[in-house]
């Protein structure tokens, strides 16, 4: 099925030296090769910019957990299920951070078969409490690929074509229990141009390598707790779209919450709904405690369904309601800044402080902005590139975004 | 914990635009720049005063740049005053407090003497300063290493400019994530920026009704921090507008379009997205087959 030369293996390669890293200076103290090592560490992040490529902004994607027997191996403390679920809570909060207008929804296997944990939605504190709820939850069994991922499979084929389809999965078996023939359904999620992706926590498994390749995913597998929460941020970020993704312009509402008791007369366009309270519509079905009455929220404006949160899709008329601040979180993906080039501290003895935060430039070297030449030290550098998305001293230099 | 151990660093932006300063003056020549800063110094030296571990820094928001007024390079943030021309004051004031005015008064004046507006840029640099003033704070979170509580209280004067809209944005969500408040007062027009940066921040919008009475508003409003806040009555909050304009006419709309790809919003579906230029796909209404009618059998 498939002639594509593997990658060398790393126990193929020539014998590797690692002490060497390590130097000591003439004191016979580590001290510089650890301070060497904690700066690499801190600049390890690769910004890589993609450039004129586009981006997939509207995202489906559904976490495949593996809730198999190997989960209660305690190689990640305290296991690896705790470990991965408190793991996955942060990976969800920065991905609504990241995509406003995406979804998510979690699967876990075990047993052989596939349950869903949550459905695909766009507000994260219901999966953040299922999360919470599924750390008491025993693990067993065999996890099974074909059926967890012919579950996304069924509620992705569905998802408009605007939108990237994927799948994340967290694999930390080594055996798959699957009914029918994996590769058969490898070739359906390559025509329904669904991206699977996996994160190995035991070792490489030739499947998995084979559905990540066909599907155009990437596939991993972690060296220890803080690599795993690397290679879950890297899928934080929107991935470069396909050539065969469609675009469509998406209706969409843009609406302002009344805080209770607002006097209507001054806005024209709302009815007498908002000073009385309602039931939202995403509490008729929720289970958990508390009556779903309140007095402030979003109404939809061609239906008046009102809900509590956004970004959500209207139950009633399927609108797409968000706020103008959701689709301007994801501009800085649009525009990215550029990365800042390292340079020695020594070259630049006219300048002894950070343009950025006025503080003493005492790293031993320092980041320089292509566009505007201001010096920033290395905190800011991260802060920066990591939060802030735009360079303060460019803002200054020229008035347009 | 004690209350003593943590804290507090509040940090003022005050925007020194000197085209609406001027005209200021002649429309109110009771309430001038140095009024103003008048006001911004009590208010600082106010929160120097609640409590000894307190931390300040202003910023003065230009048409050119964005400088700060207090604290100095070479001083770590009030710790040690290597300045030998301080002299005490005579009344017996507290030293900090006279030094810190004092230099703040001088900076001022050099600020405004040494930089000239050019004919095209009249308009405040204030996303620059706000971005300045995170990553300003977020050193000093590095260098004390304690808990911090930390806010920003932004004076502003003139209008609002629509191309910093962006770096706006991205300056009020990276606040948000640091768990920074961002407080807004606002002299003379109201600013959408500013009133979706408190809603989002979770600080409070005030727009003064009196401005000869700056220095009240002030204490009275935003003295208290965030803790304190919900005991006390304060301004109601505002209502936000968050619609978004379209990119074609600039009206707000409630409903509209907006591109999968670069996502521009358009008031009216059109064929080519005019940022983007992608083409998009015209959902056709579905082409439903006729049924085969069965003939009878005619008997």
């Amino acid at each position: 099925m498939d002639e594509e030369p593997e990658r060398a293996k790393r126990w193929e390669g020539g014998y590797e030296r690692t002490w060497e890293i390590l130097k000591e200076d003439e004191s016979g103290s580590l001290k510089a090769t650890v301070e060497e090592i904690l700066f690499q560490a801190k600049r390890k992040r690769v910004f890589e910019s993609h450039g004129q490529v586009r981006l997939g902004m509207m995202r489906h994607l559904y976490v495949v957990i593996d809730t198999s027997r190997t989960m209660e191996d305690q190689d990640l403390k305290p296991n690896r299920l705790t470990s991965t679920l408190k793991l996955v809570e942060y990976f969800v909060e920065e991905y609504f951070d990241q995509n406003p207008i995406s979804q998510v929804g979690i699967i876990t296997t075990k047993n052989k078969r596939a349950e869903k944990l949550t459905d695909l939605a766009g507000n994260p504190k219901k999966h953040i409490d299922a999360l919470k709820k599924a750390k008491d939850s025993t693990c067993g069994g065999e996890p099974s690929l074909y059926n967890s991922l012919s579950l996304a499979m069924q509620t992705l084929k569905h998802m408009p074509g605007h939108s990237s389809r994927e799948v994340l999965i967290i694999f930390s078996s080594l055996t798959t229990c699957d009914p029918a023939n994996i590769y058969e359904l490898v070739k359906t999620l390559k025509a329904l141009k669904i991206r699977v992706s996996v994160i190995g926590l035991s070792a490489e498994v030739r499947v998995c390598t084979v559905l990540t390749r066909e599907t155009g995913g990437s596939y991993h597998v972690i060296l220890d707790e803080s690599h795993f929460r690397e290679l879950l941020m890297f899928h934080v970020k929107p991935p470069p779209a396909t050539s065969s993704s469609e675009c469509s312009l998406i209706r969409m509402v843009f609406l302002f919450s009344l805080p209770p008791g607002f006097p209507q007369h001054t806005i024209a366009s709302i009815s007498d709904q908002d000073a009385k309270p309602s039931f939202s519509q995403a509490h008729l079905d929720s289970t958990s405690g508390g009556p779903g009455l309140s007095m402030g929220g979003y109404f939809c404006p061609q239906c008046q369904a009102k809900y509590t949160e956004l970004p959500v899709e209207c139950k009633v008329c399927g609108l797409t309601l968000v706020s103008a601040p959701h689709l301007a979180r994801s501009f800085h993906h649009l525009f990215p800044l550029e990365a800042f080039q390292e340079s020695p501290l020594l070259l630049h003895h006219t300048e002894r402080f950070c343009e950025a935060c006025q503080g003493e430039l005492k790293d031993k070297s320092v980041f320089t902005c292509p566009s505007c030449n201001s010096v920033f030290c290395v905190e800011c550098d991260l802060f920066i590139h990591d939060t802030l998305h735009c360079c303060p001293s460019c803002i200054h230099s020229r008035s347009a975004p | 914990m004690s209350a003593e151990d943590e804290v507090s660093l509040l940090v003022i932006v005050v925007d020194v635009n000197p085209i609406w300063w001027g005209q200021q003056a002649n429309r109110e020549p009771q309430f001038t720049l140095s009024k103003c800063l008048d006001a911004v110094m009590v208010m600082g030296n106010s929160h120097l005063v609640m409590t000894r571990t307190n931390k300040l820094a202003i910023i003065a928001s230009h048409c050119q740049e964005s400088h700060f007024l207090y604290p100095c390079k070479l001083w770590k943030f009030g710790d040690g005053h290597g300045d030998e021309n301080a002299s005490t004051s005579g009344d017996g004031k507290y030293e900090l407090l006279s030094v810190a005015n004092d230099f703040i008064a001088e900076e001022i004046k050099n600020l405004m003497s040494r930089t000239e507006v050019k004919g095209n840029q009249t308009d405040t640099l204030l996303a620059g300063s706000l971005a300045k003033a995170l990553c300003c704070i977020l050193s000093i979170k590095m260098l004390t290493g304690q808990e911090m509580k930390s806010r920003i209280l932004v004076v502003k004067a003139a209008e609002d400019c629509a191309l910093q809209y962006m770096n706006f944005m991205n300056v009020i969500f990276a606040a948000q994530k640091q768990s920074i408040l961002i407080d807004a007062c606002v002299l003379d027009s109201d600013s959408g920026l500013l009133q979706q940066a408190c809603d989002i921040t979770g600080g409070l919008y005030l727009k003064i009704p009196q401005k000869i009475a700056l220095a009240q508003y002030l204490l009275w409003v935003f003295l208290p921090d965030s803790d304190q806040r919900s005991q006390l009555v304060l301004p109601p909050p505002v209502h936000v507008d968050y619609r978004a304009a379209c990119f074609c006419h600039r009206n707000l709309i409630e409903i509209g379009y907006v591109c999968s790809v670069c996502l521009s919003i358009f008031c009216n579906f059109s064929p080519i997205c005019t940022t983007c230029e992608t083409a998009f796909k015209i959902p056709l209404p579905q082409v439903v087959k006729s049924k085969k009618k069965k003939l009878k059998p005619s008997t």
